[in-house]
């Protein structure tokens, strides 16, 4: 039994090795100079005096990045940072100068402290958006930084709280072995950035950043992983506030007022937020600032605190207005440019094709009904879909198509009726419960995420069904953790080649022609095996080749045993791919058999059809 | 990359000290608020740099050669931590002392006495913070909390006043509530009431109607200048005349100048500071005032008297960072050089000079404080300008300070 868990252990160490050396490059053989060189300097160069400075601009860096997994990856616009900076920090100093605690479970307080306060942050701005959370976390800075004031007997007043000399097996923690734990911290959270921002968490991130609806749509536990990234975030801070305070043996209310929020933020925006080396690119630009500011400053006869922020200011409405991307990104893309990387190889797809529908099952809804406030969106409705059938939904604008379409998602909740998928009724399920269920809905052909690539794009999708897809075994790519991930890549590729967009792998998905694009959002839909597609206008604005080329799709879908309801504008697609077709007006089904039943029905001809023909 | 442009970046304000082929030159750090209360950083920095590079330039010979001096300021924007941080950069720098305004002392003196380097308070007054046993490397040359509190007891008890100990709720308030709890302890009948007020509060009034309703006839407040502006303002603009004491706040040019449209609510406000003359007379500080203002100019308050000529602020705080590099530079010839600081920090205590009010200043053994209790006097204003007053034994001895031009 031994024997054989070792053999194991050896086996999956040996090819994670394996795999390690395949994807070294010369890129991390720099990487990993620098960092030794940055490891040795206190060594070589005559920093001493100016180590305590380094070693707290580390700490600060360390924040920065952790930000960065807030805003860069969530598309959280924090200006909390600051503030769960000085909850680690004071959690550590009251543990450490009023409680006696030893280093470790004064900094373990401290993490814990942050990433308490960074939930329930999280929970409370979970559902706000962008700006709310924006002027929520800014708020949350003003409290902590008024609360720390307001309380000079815990927090010390001007005099600060004054922490005994730190010991790590009986030595002092001086300077250089703090900066030395700061350069180790900030590569570990450049790492674990680089390793989470292209892998499912990331790519789920990336996607509810990009388009919160379409993500929610193919399943992403949106709300779960944009906690998760916040509570991270502010955990990162905990720790570097923790840390920054032994560093300082002090520790004062005002090094974390609103400007350090602040500060944090802009570095985050100018350096960019999206590569988590900008946070620290930006950092660097403030200093600068900073230095100019106090040369500046003497020279006028003015503090150079108000200098620092002007500058600081002015630096990100510079980036703000040259699109917010952030300086180091903006750099690298003028590099690329006048450098141009020799074209990469592109993945190729597998010869394997999209698979049969394992379990096929109808979908039904009985009385479906939903109103708003007086307006009647939907009343009673009843459909069947069957599998290996596409049942297309007509009417006028307004008729409750696209109401129907969210209520069978679970976009939205219904004020009576109900919907099964063979015979089980999915009412208590979220949006993500019925992904699961295999009740799939897409959204309309603009929804794509434009900052993902095509793979990444139906990655996102592919990630639906993926287990031991856990932040952990993410960032220690554990061997299950491995195959998932394998697992799922040849799943999007399998749905990439389908639609036909296996020669655009690595395109991001806002270059893509809008026929493409659609496509796109079929093969993410078609990633997560999907027993019901649901299809809102995918044919809208497409020429009559890229029609036919799509109604070839779904007739290939159809025959896999997918059932697919289809809302569609375009009645000619639709007398070219539906077996059965259902006509809504003013919320009510006014119609609902085959195509021919249809087109005849008096009731169809007056409201929606006119002088068109089925 | 990135690292190294940190290093670069954080290296740029990396400074040794400047020497020619005869001269060293020794750095003396001020370490101030500058950036938050830019009238105490200006006041220590100007005295230090006034004894440390007066137009002629100190130079002192020793047996380890001839030094001068030079002032680095430090900015602490009243934050303990950047405080302490900028000990730690002086200390880098090379700085042979730290003047310091007294915030972060706490935890930067410890950083000092392992570097050998001496640090003097010039402007706090908070008990614990200086003390020879515990504390070899700190030294103070300002007025103590304790010694203002007592005195103020001391002068109003035997006036048979109710007083309301008014305090803010910043540091300096709550430092200041301690002083006066221990220095009116055994007079409690003397104290009607006792409030803390926000320093932020945009009108006192309810706060000075609780003092008048508890019966009070004089008000003790120490607070943040614009604290005491605002207790004025409520007090006066409810006709109330009662007369008001303060530590040296009181007579900070904001409190003036937030009172300018009302320069009678100022009169009778009597505060208590550091004695700016002493037995031997004016000259002593005149001469320090006139090298003072022939260096940085004319303090100007921004006020004007009813004839109309413009107040000026005397320097009183900046003799006491001028006399501790006076004293700095005569302990560094009692050491005979600068190689072992050790042997500064001991022949600070040794040494005294003659200050810039005339008195004697130096420390010993047991005692680091360089300003005696007993110095304390009181003056009052009339017509925005402050004279001392004439009840105290102490105060009437003492002349009064121009302060128009």
């Amino acid at each position: 039994m031994t024997g054989a868990v070792l053999e194991q252990t050896h086996g999956a160490l040996t090819a994670g090795f394996r795999e390690a050396r395949a994807a070294w490059s010369l890129r991390a053989t720099i990487a990993a100079a620098i960092v030794a060189a940055a490891l040795l300097a206190p060594a070589v160069l005559p920093l001493s005096g100016r180590m305590p400075d380094i070693a707290a601009f580390v700490y600060l860096a360390v924040a920065a990045v952790g930000l960065a997994y807030a805003v860069g990856l969530a598309g959280i616009p924090s200006l909390g940072q600051g503030a769960f900076l000085g909850i680690g920090a004071f959690a550590e100093a009251i543990a450490r100068a009023k409680g006696g605690w030893p280093l470790l479970p004064a900094l373990l307080l401290g993490i814990g402290a942050a990433a308490a306060a960074g939930m329930l942050t999280g929970l409370a701005t979970g559902r706000l958006r962008s700006a709310f959370v924006a002027v929520s976390t800014w708020i949350l800075t003003w409290i902590v930084g008024l609360t720390l004031i307001s309380f000079p007997g815990i927090s010390g007043g001007a005099q600060g709280l004054v922490l005994p000399e730190a010991e790590v097996l009986g030595h002092p923690l001086g300077a250089t072995a703090h900066y030395e734990l700061g350069v180790a911290l900030l590569v570990l959270v450049i790492v674990g950035y680089l390793i989470v921002a292209p892998r499912a968490p990331g790519l789920a991130l990336a996607a509810a950043r990009e388009r919160s609806s379409a993500a929610v749509a193919l399943g992403v536990p949106v709300a779960r992983f944009r906690l998760g990234a916040f509570t991270t975030s502010a955990a990162i801070a905990g720790l570097a506030g923790a840390l920054g305070v032994e560093l300082a043996q002090v520790a004062d209310p005002s090094g974390y007022d609103a400007t350090l929020s602040f500060k944090l933020f802009v570095a985050v925006i100018l350096g960019g937020a999206r590569t988590p080396l900008g946070p620290v690119a930006g950092l660097l630009v403030i200093s600068a600032f900073s230095h100019a500011a106090e040369r500046v400053g003497a020279l006028r006869g003015l503090p150079p605190g108000r200098l620092e922020e002007m500058l600081t200011g002015y630096g990100l409405l510079l980036v703000l207005g040259l699109g917010g991307a952030g300086l180091l990104p903006a750099v690298l893309a003028s590099w690329r440019r006048f450098h141009r990387a020799p074209t990469r190889e592109r993945p190729s797809a597998p010869g394997e094709t999209l698979p049969k529908v394992e379990h096929p099952a109808p979908l039904t809804t009985r009385r479906l009904s939903k109103n708003f406030g007086s307006l009647v969106a939907l009343a009673e409705l009843d459909l069947e879909l069957s599998p290996g059938s596409v049942h297309a939904l007509i009417g006028p604008n307004g008729s409750g198509k696209t109401t129907a379409l969210k209520l069978v998602v679970g976009d939205l909740r219904p004020d009576r009726g109900s919907v099964a998928v063979g015979g089980q009724a999915l009412d208590d399920l979220t949006t993500r419960g019925r992904a699961l269920e295999g009740i799939v809905g897409t959204q309309q052909t603009t929804e794509v995420f434009a900052d993902l690539t095509v793979l990444e794009s139906v990655l996102v999708g592919a990630g639906l069904r993926r287990s031991h897809a856990g932040i952990f075994r993410t960032l220690f790519a554990t061997p299950k953790a491995r195959r998932g991930a394998a697992a799922v890549r040849r799943k999007a590729l399998s749905a990439i080649q389908f639609v036909g967009l296996e020669g655009e792998l690595d395109r991001p998905s806002s270059e893509l022609s809008a026929h493409e694009q659609r496509l796109l959002m079929l093969a993410s839909g078609l990633a997560t095996e999907p027993r019901v597609l649901l299809l809102d206008e995918p044919a809208a604005g497409a020429g009559p080749a890229e029609l036919e080329h799509l109604a070839d799709l779904l007739d290939r879908l159809r025959q896999k045993g997918l059932g697919l309801l289809v809302i569609e504008h375009n009645l000619r697609f639709v007398r070219r791919i539906a077996d059965r077709v259902s006509v809504l007006e003013a919320g009510r089904l006014i119609a609902s058999g085959s195509l021919a039943e249809v087109a005849s029905d008096p009731a169809v001809r007056t409201a929606y059809l006119g002088r068109q023909r089925l | 990359m990135l690292l190294l442009l940190v290093f670069g970046a954080l290296a740029t304000g990396c400074g040794g000290d400047g020497a020619n082929e005869s001269t060293k030159t020794l750095l003396i750090a001020v370490n101030a608020p500058f950036s938050r209360t830019p009238y105490v950083g200006l006041t220590i920095a100007n005295g230090a740099e006034l004894a440390a590079t007066s137009s002629s330039g100190i130079v002192i010979n020793t047996k380890e050669g001839a030094f001068s001096f030079r002032i680095k300021r430090y900015d602490s924007g009243l934050s303990a931590r950047r405080a302490v941080a900028n000990v730690r950069r002086a200390i880098a720098d090379g700085a042979i002392a730290i003047i310091d305004e007294g915030t972060g002392i706490n935890a930067s003196w410890r950083i000092a006495n392992d570097a050998d380097t001496p640090i003097c308070i010039a402007f706090q007054g908070g008990k614990g913070l200086v003390d020879p046993n515990e504390r070899p490397n700190v030294f103070r040359i300002a007025p103590t909390d304790h010694g203002v509190a007592f005195r103020l007891a001391e002068y109003l008890i035997p006036k048979e006043r109710r007083i309301a100990l008014i305090v803010d709720d910043s540091d300096y308030g709550q430092q200041g509530r301690k002083a006066l709890d221990e220095a009116f302890e055994r007079n409690p009948e003397s104290v009607a009431v006792r409030l803390t007020v926000p320093t932020r509060a945009p009108d006192l009034a309810p706060e000075i109607l609780r003092a008048r309703r508890a019966h009070a006839s004089a008000l003790v407040v120490w607070a943040q200048p614009s604290v005491i502006a605002s207790v004025l303002a409520a007090a006066r603009g409810s006709g109330w005349d009662v007369p008001v004491f303060t530590p040296a706040a009181g007579e900070d040019p904001l409190v003036r100048q937030q009172l300018a449209n009302h320069p009678e609510w100022v009169d009778g406000l009597t505060f208590a500071t550091g004695r700016p003359t002493a037995e031997v007379g004016s000259v002593p500080f005149l001469s320090f005032q006139r090298l003072y203002e022939e260096r940085f100019g004319v303090q100007l308050v921004g006020v004007r008297i009813p004839a109309g000529a413009e107040v000026t602020q005397p320097p009183d705080y900046a003799m006491y960072s001028y006399d501790f590099v006076n004293v700095l530079v005569a302990a560094i010839q009692r050491a005979g050089g600068v190689k072992d600081r050790k042997k500064i920090i001991a022949a600070l205590e040794e040494v005294s000079v003659a200050g810039a009010n005339g008195d004697h200043r130096g420390f010993n053994e047991r005692n680091h404080d360089g300003v005696v209790d007993d110095d304390v006097y009181f003056a009052r204003f009339e017509d925005m300008t402050y004279k001392p007053v004439k009840d105290d034994p102490l105060s009437a001895t003492l002349t009064e300070i121009e302060q128009t031009r």
